[in-house]
């Protein structure tokens, strides 16, 4: 039976946290909640590096905002990172206005969130 | 059960439905709302912004508000004309200061991880007002600002 966290991605890519979402919104609490505590999950991991790819994703709202700030905290105290990527131009500017475009490092594509962890990585 | 009415005057007519606390009964109601702005020519744009600043309000109203309490409710009033939509959210809370909200855009508050929701309807919508008791707010997008 599919689970609330089923349209939360996660893969390795020359270990790199690479997380991809499967919706075009994340709004329902109980989506938010889910993806919240997925990449609270992989915060467990001491200086994990993480890339949060919002391809496809054309509506959010500031809880999501909410959790990537906690998830940035977290990561901040184990020497890890958030890095975004794919955002829609609509949905950077809910960074941009917030200013969260300041907090986060955030790239056009997720191969570019990937190689600026660990340089050029194909696949 | 979300219980509907419907009132008007000199500017259109406004649909009021009082909801129990649900963040799930929060759907309906914005697809209703979409769909009138459609329906009468709003861009995409306008229907972003209005669909952002509607949920971060209910969802305040809810959260916030009524801090999930099921046997509270909250009173939403909505009209959409071609020149401009009116929302009104008003939830049973004890209310609260709007200007207390510290800025959520502040060095000091970048890691925070609340506060964003009210700036957000006010950089979205034209108008956001809120009631001296800080139970409801009002908001207005016209199509031309």
């Amino acid at each position: 039976m599919p689970g609330p966290e089923d349209f939360v991605q996660v893969s390795d890519r020359g270990g790199v946290k690479l997380v991809r979402l499967r919706t075009q919104a994340v709004r329902a609490e109980e989506e938010v909640e889910a993806l919240g505590r997925r990449l609270m999950a992989l915060t467990e991991e001491p200086g994990v590096r993480i890339v949060l790819s919002f391809l496809g994703v054309q509506y959010l709202t500031s809880l999501v905002l909410g959790w990537l700030i906690q998830v940035h905290k977290r990561l901040a105290e184990s020497g890890g990172e958030l890095r975004l990527a794919d955002i829609d131009p609509q949905l950077y500017e809910l960074f941009t206005m917030t200013r969260l475009d300041r907090l986060f490092r955030v790239f056009e594509r997720e191969d570019d969130a990937v190689s600026s962890f660990v340089g050029n990585v194909e696949g | 059960m979300p219980t509907e009415a419907s009132k008007t005057d000199d500017l259109g007519a406004w649909t009021e439905k009082i909801l129990p606390t649900d963040l799930a009964g929060i759907r309906e109601s914005e697809r209703d709302l979409l769909a009138r702005l459609a329906a009468v020519g709003y861009d995409e744009d306008h229907r972003f912004a209005v669909r952002l600043a509607f949920e971060e309000a209910m969802v305040n109203a809810m959260k916030h508000g009524n801090k999930m309490d099921p046997s509270r409710s909250v009173t939403l009033s909505y009209r959409v004309s071609p020149e401009r939509v009116e929302i009104r959210v008003a939830d049973e809370g004890p209310g609260f200061d709007p200007g207390g909200v510290p800025d959520p855009t502040a060095d000091e508050n970048l890691n925070k991880p609340c506060g964003r929701g009210i700036m957000l309807m006010r950089c979205y919508m034209d108008e956001v007002a809120y009631s001296s008791s800080g139970k409801e707010v009002r908001m207005v997008k016209y199509r031309q600002p």
